[in-house]
Protein backbone atom coordinates (compact mmCIF):
# COMPACT_ATOMS: atom_id res chain seq x y z
CA UNK A 1 0.00 0.00 0.00
CA UNK A 2 1.18 3.07 -0.95
CA UNK A 3 0.91 6.66 1.10
CA UNK A 4 -1.15 8.28 -1.78
CA UNK A 5 -4.77 7.74 -2.19
CA UNK A 6 -5.39 7.03 -6.31
CA UNK A 7 -7.98 8.07 -8.90
CA UNK A 8 -9.61 4.69 -8.63
CA UNK A 9 -9.61 4.15 -5.21
CA UNK A 10 -11.68 7.37 -4.76
CA UNK A 11 -13.85 6.76 -7.67
CA UNK A 12 -14.48 3.17 -6.04
CA UNK A 13 -15.56 4.26 -3.27
CA UNK A 14 -17.71 7.35 -4.28
CA UNK A 15 -19.28 4.78 -6.40
CA UNK A 16 -19.56 1.99 -3.40
CA UNK A 17 -21.05 4.83 -0.64
CA UNK A 18 -23.63 6.13 -3.29
CA UNK A 19 -24.65 2.48 -4.43
CA UNK A 20 -24.99 0.96 -0.75
CA UNK A 21 -26.22 4.27 0.98
CA UNK A 22 -27.89 6.81 -1.46
CA UNK A 23 -29.04 4.87 -4.60
CA UNK A 24 -29.44 1.06 -3.61
CA UNK A 25 -27.81 0.43 -6.65
CA UNK A 26 -25.16 0.61 -8.62
CA UNK A 27 -23.94 2.41 -12.18
CA UNK A 28 -26.11 5.46 -10.83
CA UNK A 29 -22.96 7.63 -10.12
CA UNK A 30 -20.61 7.97 -13.08
CA UNK A 31 -17.50 10.07 -14.21
CA UNK A 32 -18.86 13.40 -15.87
CA UNK A 33 -17.95 13.07 -19.82
CA UNK A 34 -18.12 16.67 -21.53
CA UNK A 35 -17.15 19.80 -20.52
CA UNK A 36 -17.87 21.26 -16.61
CA UNK A 37 -20.70 23.49 -16.12
CA UNK A 38 -19.96 25.97 -13.06
CA UNK A 39 -21.69 25.04 -10.24
CA UNK A 40 -24.11 27.48 -9.12
CA UNK A 41 -25.42 27.94 -5.58
CA UNK A 42 -22.85 25.82 -4.15
CA UNK A 43 -22.56 23.66 -1.26
CA UNK A 44 -19.50 22.01 -0.33
CA UNK A 45 -19.13 19.04 2.42
CA UNK A 46 -15.74 18.10 4.02
CA UNK A 47 -14.14 16.09 6.07
CA UNK A 48 -10.71 16.70 7.57
CA UNK A 49 -7.69 13.04 7.98
CA UNK A 50 -5.27 13.84 10.92
CA UNK A 51 -1.92 12.23 11.24
CA UNK A 52 0.71 11.16 9.45
CA UNK A 53 -1.35 11.49 6.09
CA UNK A 54 -3.60 14.64 6.35
CA UNK A 55 -6.03 15.86 3.92
CA UNK A 56 -9.10 16.79 3.73
CA UNK A 57 -12.36 14.44 1.55
CA UNK A 58 -14.54 17.21 0.30
CA UNK A 59 -18.03 16.69 -1.89
CA UNK A 60 -18.99 19.84 -4.49
CA UNK A 61 -22.26 20.16 -5.24
CA UNK A 62 -25.44 22.46 -6.73
CA UNK A 63 -27.49 23.32 -3.89
CA UNK A 64 -30.50 21.28 -6.00
CA UNK A 65 -28.50 18.39 -6.23
CA UNK A 66 -27.71 18.39 -2.25
CA UNK A 67 -31.58 18.51 -1.72
CA UNK A 68 -31.99 15.63 -4.42
CA UNK A 69 -29.82 13.38 -2.25
CA UNK A 70 -31.03 14.64 1.14
CA UNK A 71 -34.75 13.38 -0.34
CA UNK A 72 -32.74 10.17 -1.46
CA UNK A 73 -31.54 9.78 1.90
CA UNK A 74 -34.13 10.10 3.74
CA UNK A 75 -36.33 8.83 1.69
CA UNK A 76 -38.47 11.75 0.91
CA UNK A 77 -41.11 12.21 -1.56
CA UNK A 78 -39.84 14.29 -4.18
CA UNK A 79 -41.88 17.05 -2.61
CA UNK A 80 -41.12 17.15 0.33
CA UNK A 81 -39.74 20.09 2.26
CA UNK A 82 -35.99 19.00 3.58
CA UNK A 83 -34.92 21.12 6.50
CA UNK A 84 -31.74 23.21 6.21
CA UNK A 85 -30.70 20.73 9.08
CA UNK A 86 -31.30 17.75 6.94
CA UNK A 87 -29.71 19.35 4.02
CA UNK A 88 -26.14 20.05 6.07
CA UNK A 89 -26.92 16.32 7.97
CA UNK A 90 -27.49 14.53 4.41
CA UNK A 91 -24.35 16.02 2.70
CA UNK A 92 -21.80 16.10 5.65
CA UNK A 93 -22.44 12.50 6.77
CA UNK A 94 -21.87 11.47 2.65
CA UNK A 95 -18.49 13.45 2.71
CA UNK A 96 -17.94 11.69 6.30
CA UNK A 97 -18.68 7.64 4.93
CA UNK A 98 -15.95 9.12 1.94
CA UNK A 99 -13.29 10.29 4.18
CA UNK A 100 -14.22 7.21 6.36
CA UNK A 101 -13.03 4.99 3.78
CA UNK A 102 -10.51 7.04 2.67
CA UNK A 103 -8.74 6.74 5.73
CA UNK A 104 -8.98 3.37 5.97
CA UNK A 105 -6.58 3.04 2.80
CA UNK A 106 -3.70 4.70 4.64
CA UNK A 107 -0.75 2.74 5.71
CA UNK A 108 -0.78 4.54 9.49
CA UNK A 109 -3.66 5.10 11.56
CA UNK A 110 -4.80 8.69 12.22
CA UNK A 111 -8.05 10.59 12.92
CA UNK A 112 -10.73 11.52 11.22
CA UNK A 113 -12.75 15.30 12.24
CA UNK A 114 -16.48 15.66 12.40
CA UNK A 115 -17.92 16.75 9.00
CA UNK A 116 -18.51 20.41 8.12
CA UNK A 117 -20.80 22.12 5.33
CA UNK A 118 -20.79 25.69 3.81
CA UNK A 119 -21.12 27.17 0.78
CA UNK A 120 -17.15 27.64 0.27
CA UNK A 121 -14.23 25.45 0.97
CA UNK A 122 -11.80 27.13 3.80
CA UNK A 123 -8.29 26.99 3.44
CA UNK A 124 -6.50 23.65 4.70
CA UNK A 125 -2.60 25.44 5.08
CA UNK A 126 -0.30 24.64 2.26
CA UNK A 127 -2.75 21.62 0.99
CA UNK A 128 -2.80 20.37 -2.36
CA UNK A 129 -5.77 19.16 -4.23
CA UNK A 130 -4.44 15.79 -5.03
CA UNK A 131 -7.67 13.99 -6.77
CA UNK A 132 -10.60 15.89 -8.46
CA UNK A 133 -13.10 13.68 -9.42
CA UNK A 134 -16.26 15.12 -11.69
CA UNK A 135 -19.11 12.86 -11.48
CA UNK A 136 -22.22 12.54 -12.74
CA UNK A 137 -25.31 11.05 -10.87
CA UNK A 138 -28.36 11.11 -12.22
CA UNK A 139 -27.31 13.07 -14.43
CA UNK A 140 -26.18 15.79 -12.20
CA UNK A 141 -22.71 17.34 -11.59
CA UNK A 142 -20.76 15.72 -8.10
CA UNK A 143 -17.71 16.48 -7.45
CA UNK A 144 -15.03 15.14 -4.96
CA UNK A 145 -11.66 16.07 -4.25
CA UNK A 146 -8.82 15.13 -1.89
CA UNK A 147 -6.53 17.43 -0.81
CA UNK A 148 -2.97 16.39 0.70
CA UNK A 149 -0.74 18.56 2.89
CA UNK A 150 2.46 18.75 2.14
CA UNK A 151 4.18 16.35 4.45
CA UNK A 152 2.62 13.78 2.61
CA UNK A 153 3.81 14.91 -0.13
CA UNK A 154 7.09 14.79 0.29
CA UNK A 155 7.15 11.36 1.39
CA UNK A 156 6.23 10.38 -2.11
CA UNK A 157 8.70 8.62 -3.91
CA UNK B 1 -38.67 -7.94 21.18
CA UNK B 2 -35.61 -6.80 21.11
CA UNK B 3 -34.95 -3.42 22.03
CA UNK B 4 -32.21 -1.68 20.65
CA UNK B 5 -30.56 2.27 21.09
CA UNK B 6 -29.00 3.34 17.74
CA UNK B 7 -26.51 6.33 18.34
CA UNK B 8 -25.30 8.66 15.81
CA UNK B 9 -24.99 12.27 15.83
CA UNK B 10 -26.72 12.15 12.27
CA UNK B 11 -30.40 12.34 11.94
CA UNK B 12 -29.69 11.27 8.53
CA UNK B 13 -27.52 7.91 9.37
CA UNK B 14 -30.00 7.07 12.29
CA UNK B 15 -33.09 6.90 10.07
CA UNK B 16 -30.55 5.00 7.32
CA UNK B 17 -29.30 2.36 10.30
CA UNK B 18 -33.09 1.96 11.65
CA UNK B 19 -34.11 1.01 8.04
CA UNK B 20 -31.36 -0.87 7.03
CA UNK B 21 -32.21 -2.75 10.06
CA UNK B 22 -35.78 -3.13 8.97
CA UNK B 23 -34.33 -4.42 5.80
CA UNK B 24 -32.20 -6.84 7.44
CA UNK B 25 -35.54 -8.20 8.95
CA UNK B 26 -35.15 -7.53 12.01
CA UNK B 27 -38.51 -5.98 13.67
CA UNK B 28 -36.91 -4.37 16.96
CA UNK B 29 -38.49 -2.02 18.89
CA UNK B 30 -36.16 1.51 18.37
CA UNK B 31 -34.69 4.20 20.64
CA UNK B 32 -32.21 6.82 19.69
CA UNK B 33 -29.52 9.11 20.55
CA UNK B 34 -27.73 11.78 19.19
CA UNK B 35 -24.31 11.18 20.94
CA UNK B 36 -22.31 9.04 23.67
CA UNK B 37 -23.29 11.25 26.72
CA UNK B 38 -27.19 10.81 25.29
CA UNK B 39 -26.87 7.47 24.76
CA UNK B 40 -25.52 6.57 28.55
CA UNK B 41 -27.99 8.59 30.40
CA UNK B 42 -30.32 6.45 28.22
CA UNK B 43 -29.38 3.09 28.61
CA UNK B 44 -28.48 4.04 32.66
CA UNK B 45 -32.62 5.23 32.72
CA UNK B 46 -33.71 1.91 30.82
CA UNK B 47 -31.04 -0.70 29.31
CA UNK B 48 -32.01 -1.66 26.26
CA UNK B 49 -30.32 -4.91 24.40
CA UNK B 50 -28.44 -4.08 22.17
CA UNK B 51 -26.99 -0.72 21.37
CA UNK B 52 -25.63 0.24 17.94
CA UNK B 53 -23.36 2.90 17.98
CA UNK B 54 -21.07 5.56 15.79
CA UNK B 55 -17.70 6.03 16.06
CA UNK B 56 -16.84 9.37 15.72
CA UNK B 57 -19.47 11.82 17.65
CA UNK B 58 -19.06 15.07 19.66
CA UNK B 59 -19.20 15.36 23.33
CA UNK B 60 -18.63 11.89 23.74
CA UNK B 61 -17.08 8.91 21.13
CA UNK B 62 -18.88 5.55 20.50
CA UNK B 63 -15.87 4.07 22.02
CA UNK B 64 -15.63 6.62 25.10
CA UNK B 65 -19.77 5.60 25.62
CA UNK B 66 -18.61 2.14 25.53
CA UNK B 67 -15.39 2.31 28.09
CA UNK B 68 -18.20 4.22 30.08
CA UNK B 69 -20.48 1.80 29.92
CA UNK B 70 -18.36 -1.41 31.26
CA UNK B 71 -16.59 1.08 34.07
CA UNK B 72 -20.16 1.74 34.84
CA UNK B 73 -20.44 -2.45 35.59
CA UNK B 74 -23.20 -2.42 32.35
CA UNK B 75 -22.33 -5.52 29.78
CA UNK B 76 -25.07 -4.23 27.06
CA UNK B 77 -24.21 -5.76 24.10
CA UNK B 78 -22.64 -3.36 21.85
CA UNK B 79 -21.70 -2.94 18.08
CA UNK B 80 -20.20 -0.08 16.34
CA UNK B 81 -21.36 1.27 12.76
CA UNK B 82 -19.25 3.65 11.97
CA UNK B 83 -17.29 4.92 8.73
CA UNK B 84 -14.21 3.97 9.85
CA UNK B 85 -13.42 0.31 9.31
CA UNK B 86 -9.28 0.21 9.73
CA UNK B 87 -7.84 -2.68 11.25
CA UNK B 88 -6.90 -0.88 14.06
CA UNK B 89 -10.01 0.81 15.03
CA UNK B 90 -11.76 -3.18 14.84
CA UNK B 91 -8.66 -4.45 16.95
CA UNK B 92 -9.59 -1.53 19.36
CA UNK B 93 -13.51 -2.19 19.43
CA UNK B 94 -12.31 -5.79 20.07
CA UNK B 95 -10.74 -5.57 23.40
CA UNK B 96 -12.87 -2.69 24.11
CA UNK B 97 -16.04 -5.28 24.78
CA UNK B 98 -17.61 -4.44 21.46
CA UNK B 99 -19.46 -7.39 19.20
CA UNK B 100 -18.96 -6.32 15.85
CA UNK B 101 -17.77 -3.12 13.60
CA UNK B 102 -19.96 -2.33 11.04
CA UNK B 103 -18.31 -0.15 8.23
CA UNK B 104 -20.27 2.54 6.55
CA UNK B 105 -21.33 2.62 3.77
CA UNK B 106 -22.91 -0.70 4.62
CA UNK B 107 -26.19 -3.07 3.78
CA UNK B 108 -28.90 -5.42 4.89
CA UNK B 109 -26.75 -8.32 4.09
CA UNK B 110 -24.11 -6.89 5.98
CA UNK B 111 -26.24 -6.43 8.99
CA UNK B 112 -27.39 -10.15 8.84
CA UNK B 113 -23.79 -11.30 8.85
CA UNK B 114 -22.92 -9.55 11.85
CA UNK B 115 -25.62 -9.29 14.42
CA UNK B 116 -27.06 -13.16 13.50
CA UNK B 117 -24.85 -14.68 14.93
CA UNK B 118 -24.59 -12.52 18.19
CA UNK B 119 -28.15 -11.71 18.99
CA UNK B 120 -30.67 -13.32 16.25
Amino acid sequence: MTATVEHDQVLSIAQEVFSAMVDGDLGLLLPWEGDLPEIDDALVAWVDLHGEWSGRAVLVTAGPTALELARVLLDLDPRDEVSPDDLVDALGEIANVVGGNLKSLLPTPGTLGLPHVGDALPPLDGAVRSQHLPLSWRGRLLVIDVWVTPLVLKEKP
Amino acid sequence: MIRVLVTDDSRVMRQIVVRTLRQAGYDWDVREASDGVEALAAIKADEPDVVLSDWNMPNMTGIELLHALRAAGYQTPFGFVTSEGSPEMRAAAESAGALFLIAKPFTPEAFREVIDPVLA
